[in-house]
């Protein structure tokens, strides 16, 4: 019988954020959710912006990935994200901050296009850590 | 005897001085092993993407991404040369400096243009002083590099290179083999050499290679996508490199200083301790040869 887990490891340019087995992990490709188990055939693909899902037996793991890729192969999952945080290390009150200061920025410079788009970005990154942040 | 208070004050100081060398050369030592460990933190990500990209590669086949692309003619080149934001460091700076002109000499001499992205204000100061072409000059970055920054430098020549205006780039760094040895480096940052990035250059285990992935959408893309990231992390990896080597180069720089703080300090107190000796045997001697005069009175 094949491995009943799958190994998961994420990485960032500066660490490794998490290494792990795994019953199943699901991840936002740019494509649309894509959810990973063991034996999952080999496949490259970039990551949106987005929130990770590692379940590991009862335990559920929350990551904020901030773009990156994923690779599968010979059972192991690999996510090189761009940024990446467990959902227990986001600190809540920076990104809140960092929330309100892009959605500011944003009602204020309606004009330049390049400049809210950027701000847009950022504010979504906000987001989705304060997202995961609440779920660890 | 006035001359034996100015070496007096001197010795003072000479001292002074080593303690502050010597806190420079701990703090480096400490620092060294932070930056050290960044570099090992960064490996895994550095390997596994050119394990990626070399399965993409092998898919989609050579020379189909711009940034692989061997520009026809080569006229414009950038040179970017990474040194740091402090002195102190011995020579540290001026090997990166004197490389990148050792290139500049020999792109011109075929008729090149090139230009300079400086990273560093050592660096900058100098290319601006010598009055190079600098097309932009990054001063703010801190000893302890983010991917942020390392894309900073990325796009900027990533942009220049798709657009054409520039057929090749040369980053020059620090590499850091030990804490007591730092190797100037000279890498091709683009285009990205073919043999980096199938086999070879990566660590791909036995048996991965022959795996047939899936991409999604599909392997241009991907190969699009991933490409300027490698770049990034290429850059990053060399900003690392660079800030350990610092480190160490600025270790050695004050360890020399301390140790040269300590035996000037030796001959300042020799010199002192003798003319010491010598106003009191003048003294001795002037009193006694009154006492002469007195008793023959």
């Amino acid at each position: 019988m094949a491995d009943r887990k799958l190994l998961c490891e994420v990485v960032s340019p500066e660490n490794i954020v998490y290494s792990g087995e795994a019953d199943m992990v699901v991840a936002l490709g740019v494509e649309g959710e894509l959810g990973i188990m063991p034996q999952h055939i080999p496949i490259v693909t970039p990551l949106a912006l987005g929130e990770l899902r590692i379940f590991n037996g009862g335990q559920r793991e929350f990551v904020a990935v901030l773009g990156g890729y994923l690779e599968f192969r010979e059972n192991k999952l690999t996510i090189l994200a761009d940024a990446a945080e467990l959902s227990h290390e986001i600190d809540i009150a920076r990104a809140e901050a960092k929330r309100i200061a892009r959605e500011h920025e944003i009602a204020e410079a309606k004009a330049s296009g390049k400049m809210l788009l950027e701000a847009e970005v950022s504010l979504r990154k906000a987001l989705i850590r304060l997202r995961v942040a609440q779920k660890g | 005897m006035s001359k034996a208070r100015a070496v007096l004050s001197r010795i003072k100081s000479v001292e002074s001085t080593r303690q502050i060398t010597k806190t420079m050369e701990m703090v480096a030592t400490a620092k060294i092993k932070r930056a050290q460990s960044r570099i090992e933190a960064a490996r895994p990500y550095a390997i596994k993407m050119v394990d990626v990209l070399n399965s993409v590669a092998q898919h989609v086949g050579a020379g189909s991404h711009p940034l692989l692309e061997v520009h026809e003619e080569t006229k414009n080149v950038v040179i970017i040369p990474i040194t740091s934001n402090r002195g102190l460091c011995g020579a540290f700076n001026m090997n990166i400096l004197r490389r990148s002109e050792a290139i500049y000499r020999e792109e011109t001499a075929q008729g090149r243009e090139v230009s300079f992205v400086a990273v560093g204000r050592k660096g900058a100061g100098y290319l601006r002083f010598a009055e190079y072409n600098i097309i932009a000059a990054h001063t703010e970055f801190t000893d302890r590099p983010t991917f942020i920054e390392a894309k900073a430098v990325a796009d900027e020549v990533v942009e220049m290179y798709q657009e054409g205006s520039i057929d090749k780039v040369y980053i020059v760094f620090n590499h850091f083999k030990s804490a007591l040895e730092q190797k100037p480096t000279i890498h091709q940052l683009l285009p990205v050499k073919q043999a980096e990035i199938s086999g070879g250059g990566g660590e791909a285990e036995a048996g991965g290679m022959s795996v047939e992935h899936e991409f999604e959408p599909d392997a241009v893309r991907v190969l699009y996508d991933l490409l300027p990231r490698y770049v990034n992390t290429v850059v990053l990896r060399a900003l690392m490199e660079s800030a350990a080597s610092e480190h160490a180069a600025r270790r050695i720089a004050m360890k020399n200083a301390t140790d040269s703080a300590t035996d000037m300090i030796e001959n300042l107190t020799r010199w002192y301790n003798r003319a010491r000796q010598a106003q009191i045997t003048q003294e001795i001697a002037e009193i006694v040869g009154g006492a002469n005069a007195l008793q023959e009175a």
